[in-house]
């Protein structure tokens, strides 16, 4: 039962807007409160009576207030005005945009440029339907064009162009003096790229070996492996063979971008990792904790492009390289219960001072009002031994440094503040 | 974007623009016009030196030439080819009209609203209106049309590879007064030693091109 009923709505629907009359193309004119509706028609007498049309669009869109309306005689004594009148009556097709309508005659244009908010009702008698075209100042080209059904009861025709072209939200009409402020106002879109605009900011994020959508088979032997005798490994060409990959990333920032276009940025970034114990080894009974704390600095080189979305929003999308410095901290205690710790325990790993190591990635800031940002980035980073060490004869004999190359990928999501010199 | 980035972003160009509602080439209700004005020969003096014609006279000459050819073989492609007196429409004011981004052609087009009359006073349907017929040595329709292009200058050159001509036309609907179908061609033919039948060729390899130009610019 409930399935008919709406079934039958539907069908009601279709043939309420069927009913409704067409719209060829709507671009959306300024419906003002209390407007005057100017009608203008090719024909001998104006399909619609003006008094019976502003009854209509009273009915129709209460918010409309108290329109008048009138046939345009200005326009219909006009010659040129009338030619065009007889032409878009032959041309006005709903396979035509508005650019195929355009008013070509100079004087014409300028006429309409100088209805200031009136509102020009174009209607011509088809035969069976009634075109319409509606006019403002702001084009030379038709803002609405479509058609009606053509009936005699005047009535009925006055609703159907109300209800298929009037309906909407309307505005209040701008006075004299507002109008002339609104013509001197600036734009709120022009606005110049500023020079220079620097930035500082705080986030955080999350950081892992894995980078996604690559292979897993990639990482894995470096994220299961775990650390024997407080040394032993599979293997020592990256960091992430000893202490734990996946851990909150914290970073500080502060940066500048010139014309919108190349910028630069200092970070500092922060972990805490923790090393991965065998849990099987009884070596580390003893043992209370050991963390590893990753301080790293680095500079990034930036080149953005900007978006003025909104008057209140910036977007900027950018790419960033750059290169950083990372300093592994160590922080072992044993068990308060622990007097003398094992001969593992004081031959343990030892990370390199510090390793050298690049970024690459990309993000987006938003800025609201000019000031607030809210940035997010994605990338890789890498850590890896200083490749400036010429090799020495006896480099094979030499111990492998720990972490030669160590990857991961970050993604943060940051709180900025912004300035514009 | 990346496809543009990776093939070098080189011009593309739209030559031709039909309007929506053309749907039919006119065969028998054809008329022509602008074809007085049109017809510009540019260096002169080479035409007149290679064809060897009088100087002063070889303006007037060789475009009369090309204009008679040009409508002979119109007038075989549309047997009830009309003639209209340029004034029909080149008294209303030039407007551009927009075949591209980037091209622009410039000619007189009826008034919205007004039908234009032949001399005995009847309507014509449909009139091709020409704007434009540039004959010249290896000129190409970019450096006319383009806006970017249009302030170049070309070098001078000593030799002619090409026996150039460039039209610009308007198939106009008289009855809505509409453009249905815009085109700039161009004809380029190589030259062995310069010659009448040269000039001949050209001008019948224009009327060709509009013909298929305007069969194929019908939106199906």
């Amino acid at each position: 039962m409930r399935r008919y009923t709406l079934a039958i709505i539907g069908v009601l629907m279709l043939a309420v807007t069927g009913f409704a009359g067409n719209i060829y193309f709507n671009k959306r004119p300024t419906l003002w409160q209390n407007p005057d509706i100017l009608i203008w028609t090719p024909e001998s007498e104006s399909p619609v009576d003006p008094k019976e049309l502003c009854l209509s669009l009273k009915r129709n869109n209460p918010s409309i207030g108290e329109p008048k309306c009138r046939l345009f005689g200005e326009w219909e004594r006009d010659s040129i005005a009338m030619h065009y009148a007889v032409w878009l009556k032959k041309n006005i097709d709903p396979k035509l945009n508005e650019e195929y309508l355009h008013i070509r005659h100079p004087a014409l244009m300028n006429k309409v440029q100088l209805l200031e908010d009136n509102i020009v009702l174009y209607l011509a008698d088809n035969g069976n339907t009634i075109s319409v075209a509606i006019f403002d100042e702001t084009s030379t080209n038709p803002k609405v064009a479509g058609s009606v059904t053509k009936t005699n009861d005047k009535i009925a025709l006055g609703d159907e162009i109300a209800s298929t072209f009037f309906a909407g939200k309307t505005k209040r009409r701008l006075s004299k003096e507002e109008r002339q402020k609104m013509l001197e106002e600036p734009d709120d879109f022009y606005k110049e790229v500023p020079n220079f605009r620097a930035w500082a900011g705080i986030s955080i994020g999350y950081s892992q070996a894995h980078i996604p959508l690559t292979p897993d088979d990639w990482t894995e032997s470096h994220t299961k492996s775990q650390v024997r005798n407080y040394r032993i490994t599979k293997d020592s060409v990256s960091l992430w063979n000893f202490i734990e990959d996946d851990d909150p990333l914290l970073s500080a920032y502060v940066g500048g971008i010139w014309y919108g276009f190349i910028g630069l940025e200092l970070i500092y970034r922060f972990a805490k990792h923790s090393v991965k114990t065998d849990p099987r080894d009884s070596v580390y009974e003893e043992l209370d904790h050991w963390d590893f704390y990753q301080h790293e600095i680095g500079l990034n080189a930036m080149f953005a492009r900007s978006y003025n979305i909104k008057k209140w929003l910036d977007i900027d999308l950018f790419a960033f390289l750059g290169f950083q410095y990372s300093f592994f901290v160590e922080d072992i205690a044993l068990k308060d219960e622990v007097d003398k710790p094992s001969k593992a325990y004081n031959v343990r790993i030892k990370f390199e001072e510090a390793y050298k190591g690049g970024l690459i990635g990309g993000g987006a800031q938003f800025v609201f009002f000019n000031h607030y940002g809210v940035g997010i980035r994605t990338g890789i980073a890498s850590r890896g031994r200083d490749m400036y060490v010429d090799p020495t004869p006896d480099a094979a004999a030499a111990p492998t440094i720990i972490g030669g190359s160590t990857i991961d990928w970050f993604i943060s999501l940051g709180l900025e503040y912004h300035w514009s010199l | 974007m990346v496809a543009c980035i990776l093939t070098g972003c080189g011009p593309s160009y739209h030559w031709s623009k039909s309007h929506p509602l053309y749907k039919q080439v006119p065969y028998s209700t054809l008329s022509i016009t602008g074809t007085s004005n049109a017809f510009i020969l540019t260096r002169s003096k080479w035409f007149a030196k290679k064809l060897e014609v009088a100087p002063e006279s070889a303006q007037v000459q060789l475009t009369s030439y090309s204009r008679q050819v040009f409508l002979d073989e119109m007038r075989r492609a549309y047997p009830a080819l009309q003639e209209i007196p340029d004034t029909a429409v080149s008294k209303f004011p030039e407007e551009s009209q927009k075949l591209d981004d980037k091209v622009f052609i410039k000619g007189h087009f009826p008034e919205q609203g007004v039908s234009v009359k032949d001399t005995q006073g009847n309507i014509p349907q449909y009139i091709l209106i020409v704007h434009e017929f540039i004959i010249g040595t290896d000129i190409n329709r970019e450096v006319f049309y383009d806006y970017d292009l249009i302030r170049q200058e070309s070098a001078e050159k000593k030799t002619s590879k090409n026996l150039s001509a460039i039209l610009s036309y308007t198939l106009w609907d008289n009855e809505s007064q509409r453009p249905l179908f815009s085109a700039v061609d161009e004809i380029q033919r190589p030259i062995v030693k310069l010659t009448m039948e040269d000039l001949r060729a050209v001008a019948a390899e224009a009327a060709k091109k509009i013909r298929i130009n305007l069969y194929e610019g019908v939106q199906k």
